[in-house]
């Protein structure tokens, strides 16, 4: 990558980008691509799922640089889109069958926990596996939530802008969440 | 204490983002309330636990074909606008030879001239009502896929 790019911020680049150089919107995606990864990953549960959507995230971002404002910071305008097309494939049914089956195992299955590790988390115990299969029974919306605060690790207000929903509602969304996950987690113990 | 102040309390609290007066607040409250407090310890350890789960990283060979993963992506949907305006013209140039064909022969009967005629526009009436709808639906949807 040239390296004028890498002192640019991304509101720059992005200024770059409406005027079709290419090149400074790689430079954004090299920056951005692995937090959408990564995000998308938490969300989904599936690391197919998750390079797709992401990728698309980057796609409708270049697509849709010209209405780009530039003074939302860009991180925030790009983790919407994702989040956006993230909730519609959800809506949709559309989580790949891998990631249904592993769901639909440790519904059947007695004692599957184990077997719903996910692989890219780095370690692992029982207590870790059991809270991340309970989060990945949350609904979209309960999911979103638990990982912008948990595993982002946003601030309120942050999470408010992303989902577009009052400072209130964030603490209210987040204190369900967690009750659900308490929840399930009862559940899965008893 | 209003329900709605319990759980913002409550929220700040564990995620240690409450101010001093409102930790003293909350400390009052949970002395008198044992669901509060069993709450806070159940979500004080969730919270624990989640901030102990790592993800692993990719290898930079992943990482490397994640752009042309992008460019692959974009290159596939320029083909297939192009792919399906072509079908659309392949189409609708056979659909309008067939019809003139059905209709301009000598040997149809015209009764069954009319009754094409008919089921055919019903067929478009459907059809535009099909894709208005759609339209309306894609314009209303609760979640957008892409807010500017």
């Amino acid at each position: 990558m040239d390296d004028r790019y890498k002192e640019c911020s991304d509101e720059t680049l992005m200024e770059l980008t409406k005027n079709n150089d290419t090149q400074a919107f790689k430079a954004l995606v090299e920056r951005y691509g692995r937090m959408a990864y990564s995000l998308a990953l938490k969300l989904l549960g599936d690391p197919a799922d998750a390079q797709d959507l992401s990728q698309e995230a980057i796609i409708r971002a270049y697509k849709a640089r010209k209405k780009y404002d530039p003074e939302r910071p860009f991180a925030a305008w790009f983790k919407t889109i994702l989040i956006n097309l993230i909730r519609n494939h959800v809506k949709k049914g559309k989580v790949r069958g891998n990631y249904k089956r592993r769901i639909q195992a440790e519904h059947n299955a007695v004692g599957a926990d184990l077997a719903v590790t996910p692989d890219y988390i780095l370690e692992s115990n029982r207590r870790k596996e059991s809270v991340w299969a309970a989060i990945n029974k949350l609904s979209i919306e309960h999911r979103e939530i638990i990982v912008l605060r948990h595993f982002e690790d946003l601030s309120y207000e942050d999470i408010a802008e992303l989902l577009d929903i009052p400072l209130g509602s964030v603490m209210s969304r987040l204190y369900y969440a967690r009750k659900k996950l308490k929840k399930i987690l009862g559940s899965e113990s008893e | 204490m209003s329900e709605e102040r319990k759980k913002e309390l409550l929220m700040k609290v564990v995620d240690k983002l409450a101010t001093e007066d409102e930790e003293k607040e909350f400390a009052e409250y949970i002395k008198s309330d044992s669901v509060l407090e069993e709450e806070y310890k159940s979500f004080r350890e969730i919270k624990e636990v989640t901030d102990t789960i790592k993800f692993k990283d990719l290898p930079d060979s992943y990482w490397e074909g994640y752009w042309n993963g992008i460019y692959n992506r974009l290159e596939r949907g320029i083909g297939w606008i192009f792919f399906s305006i072509g079908a659309i013209i392949l189409l609708a140039f056979g659909a309008y030879h067939l019809l003139m064909d059905f209709f301009l022969s000598e040997t149809v009967p015209l009764l069954l001239k009319i009754g094409v005629a008919i089921g055919s526009l019903g067929l478009i009436i459907l059809l535009v009502s099909i894709i208005r709808e759609m339209i309306f639906a894609r314009k209303h949807e609760r979640y957008k896929e892409v807010r500017y």
